[in-house]
C-alpha cells in the first residue's frame, strides 16, 4: 500500500488559536477513512490545509508525494465537497454536472444522472432555491461520480432525510467496489458510517487522538456492568475509559478484553457490551487527556 | 528513457495546465444567463425606451434649428454606461464565488487567476464588438433615423471602428480587472480588508487634491485632461486596468475561501 497523503507535524494556527496541533498521519491509497471529531476539532482545516486551500503555519503535507499549494498536478486528482460549498449566482444544477466533467477525468455521466434520479435533484432550479437536502445531493453526485482518486467529503448530507442517506452509503460503496479509491469522509453521524469506515481517524481540539483501523476499533472497548464491587474488583488495574455508578451498581467502559478476561468477567457476574464507534469516540473526545492517550493501533 | 520519461511528463503537465485554463473559461461561459442574455437584455431595454424618447423629441420638435440643438444635447447620452458597471459586479461574482467553487473541483488560484483574465478578455472584446457596431450603425442611419445617440456619445464611439473597439475595450477590461481585484480583497480578508482598503483609498484621493490644491495645479490638471481627450483618458486608464490585474493576482494567490 502507498499513501495518497502524507502529513508530518502539522500545524495551523490562527492567531494564538491552533486549528490543527502538531498532526501526523497518512492516508492510504484506496481505502475509505473516516475523520471524525466534534464541531470545530479543526475537521474542516485539515482538509482544506490538505488540498492547498489554507496554508500550514509549521509541519508538512505530501499529496501524492507532492507540496499541494497550488500544485495544479496534484490538485487535479482531488474532488473536495464541503458541506458549505457556495455555487455560482446563476447556476443550476444542471450546470454543474455539464461543468464538472471538465475538471474530473474519470467523471461518469451516466453514473451522475442516476445519482439525481435516486436524489430527484431538479437540474432545472436555480441552486439558490434549492432545499438544504437538494443542496446537499449536488455535493454528494460530484463528489461520487468524479470518481477523483482522493475525494473528501466534509459533512456531506446536511438536510438529506435517512432514505438519502442511505442511498448515498449504498451507492458510495458499490461504486468504491468497482472503482477502488480513496474517499475521506468527515462526518458526526459516526454510527450510520461505521460499517463504511476502514480507517478512523479521531481529531480533538487540533490533535489527532485516534488513527486506527476500523475492524481494530470495533470490540477495542468493552462496558463492564455489574454491582459496584464486583465491576470495581474487575476493573482494578486497567485502564478505564469512562464509568458511570448509579446507587451500589456500576457501569464501566474499559479497553479490549481476552477472552480469559471476558470470561472471567461473566464467572464475576458482570454483564459486557460492547462500544459502538460512536460511544468510543465520544468517551475520548469528552474524557481527560491523560484517558485518550492509549495507543489504539497497537491492537491492529 | 529517463529524458524521454521526464519530457513527456513535463508535456503532460503542460496539457493539464492547458486543460484547466481551458477548462476554467468554460466554467465561466457555463451559465450565460447574467453574464450575456441579462445584460443585453437590458441594453435592448433601454434603447427602446431612447428609441421612444427621441420620437418624442423628434415629432415635437419641429424647427430646424431647435431640433439640432436638441440633437447635441443627445450626443451627451450615458444611456449605455450601466453595462460597464454592470460587468463590475460580473467580475466581483466571479472572484467571489466561482472562485470557491472551483477551488472544490481542484483548480489552483494561479489557474484560476489566468482563467479568469482570459475570460474577463473574451467577453470584453464581445461586449466592444457588439457596441462597436452598433454604433457604426447608429452612424449609419444618423442615429436610427431620429438623430439619437446611445452607442455614440462625446464619451466614446467616434472614429474609426478600430479605434471605438479598442476604446469599449479597454473600459470593458478596466471595470473587470478592477472589479476582480476589489473582490480578491474580500475574498481574502473579508470585511476588514474591504474597510482598510476604502479608507486608503479615500487617504490617497485626499492626498491628491490637497497636492494638487497646495501646489496651485488645477489648472495644469484641467489642461492636462483636455490635452489628453476623452480617448487619450481612456487609454490611461490601462494603467489602473494593469495595476489591479497584478494586484488582484497576487492578493489571490493567499487567499483561501472562508464561509
Amino acid at each position: 500500500m502507498s499513501a495518497v497523503v502524507e502529513v508530518e507535524g502539522l500545524t495551523k494556527k490562527f492567531g494564538q488559536l491552533a486549528a490543527v496541533d502538531d498532526a501526523t498521519f497518512s492516508i492510504e491509497e484506496n481505502l475509505i477513512y473516516g475523520l471524525l471529531g466534534r464541531n470545530g476539532a479543526g475537521k474542516t482545516t485539515l482538509m482544506q490545509l490538505i488540498t492547498g486551500q489554507d496554508f500550514l503555519s509549521a509541519g508538512s503535507i505530501r499529496l501524492f508525494g507532492e507540496n499541494p499549494v497550488e500544485n495544479s498536478r496534484a490538485l487535479s486528482s482531488v474532488c473536495f465537497v464541503k458541506e458549505s460549498q457556495k455555487y455560482p449566482d446563476d447556476f443550476k444544477p444542471k450546470h454543474v454536472l455539464k461543468s464538472a466533467p471538465w475538471f474530473f477525468p474519470n467523471w461518469d455521466a451516466e453514473f451522475a444522472e442516476r445519482l439525481v434520479d435516486d436524489f430527484r435533484l431538479p437540474v432545472n432550479r436555480r441552486i439558490k432555491k434549492l432545499s438544504r437536502g437538494q443542496l446537499s445531493a449536488i455535493g454528494v453526485i460530484v463528489g461520487l461520480a468524479s470518481r477523483a482518486p482522493l475525494t473528501f467529503f466534509d459533512e456531506p448530507y446536511l438536510g438529506l432525510d435517512a432514505v438519502a442517506r442511505q442511498i448515498f452509503y449504498d451507492r458510495l460503496l458499490e461504486d468504491y467496489a468497482e472503482h477502488p479509491r480513496t474517499v475521506v469522509l468527515s462526518t458526526h453521524l459516526i454510527d450510520e458510517v461505521s460499517n463504511l469506515l476502514e480507517q478512523v481517524i479521531v481529531i480533538d481540539d487540533g490533535k489527532i487522538i485516534m488513527d486506527a483501523s476500523a475492524d481494530a476499533l470495533r470490540g477495542s472497548a468493552t462496558t463492564v456492568a455489574g454491582s459496584r464491587a464486583a465491576v470495581e474488583a474487575f476493573t482494578a488495574g486497567r485502564e478505564i475509559l469512562h464509568s458511570d455508578r448509579l446507587g451500589g451498581l456500576s457501569s464501566v467502559t474499559v479497553g479490549r478484553l481476552s477472552p480469559a478476561d471476558r470470561a472471567a468477567a461473566e464467572a464475576a457476574g458482570l454483564e459486557l457490551a460492547p462500544v459502538s464507534l460512536q460511544q468510543l469516540i465520544v468517551r475520548v473526545t469528552t474524557s481527560d487527556r491523560a484517558d485518550t492517550t492509549t495507543d489504539w493501533s497497537s491492537e491492529s | 528513457m529517463t529524458a524521454l520519461t521526464v519530457s513527456e511528463s513535463a508535456a503532460s503537465a503542460r496539457t493539464t495546465t492547458n486543460n484547466r485554463l481551458l477548462a476554467i473559461v468554460r466554467l465561466h461561459f457555463v451559465s450565460p444567463m447574467t453574464t450575456i442574455v441579462v445584460p443585453w437584455m437590458i441594453l435592448g431595454f433601454i434603447f427602446l425606451v431612447n428609441l421612444a424618447i427621441w420620437a418624442i423629441i423628434f415629432s415635437s420638435v419641429t424647427d430646424a434649428q431647435d431640433r439640432n440643438d436638441a440633437q447635441e444635447g443627445l450626443s451627451w447620452s450615458g444611456a449605455s454606461f450601466y453595462i460597464f458597471v454592470y460587468m463590475l459586479f460580473v467580475a466581483i461574482q466571479a472572484i467571489n464565488l466561482t472562485f470557491p467553487f472551483a477551488q472544490g473541483y481542484g483548480v489552483t488560484r494561479r489557474d484560476f487567476y489566468v482563467g479568469t483574465s482570459i475570460y474577463f478578455v473574451l467577453l470584453s472584446a464581445m461586449y466592444a464588438a457588439g457596441l462597436t457596431v452598433l454604433s457604426l450603425i447608429e452612424d449609419a442611419t444618423d442615429g436610427w433615423g431620429l438623430g439619437g445617440h446611445m452607442f455614440t456619445s462625446v464619451y466614446f464611439g467616434v472614429g474609426e471602428w478600430y479605434v471605438r473597439f479598442g476604446l469599449f475595450f479597454t473600459i470593458f477590461a478596466f471595470f473587470f480587472f478592477v472589479g476582480a481585484a476589489f473582490a480578491a480583497v474580500y475574498v481574502r480578508w473579508r470585511a476588514n480588508g474591504m474597510i482598510a482598503l476604502w479608507a486608503a483609498i479615500t487617504l490617497l484621493i485626499v492626498a491628491l487634491i490637497a497636492l494638487v490644491t497646495l501646489t496651485d495645479s488645477w489648472p495644469a490638471v484641467g489642461t492636462w485632461f483636455v490635452d489628453t481627450g476623452v480617448n487619450g483618458v481612456i487609454l490611461w486608464s490601462l494603467l489602473p486596468t494593469a495595476l489591479a490585474a497584478i494586484t488582484g493576482f497576487f492578493v489571490l494567490r493567499k487567499a483561501t475561501p472562508r464561509n
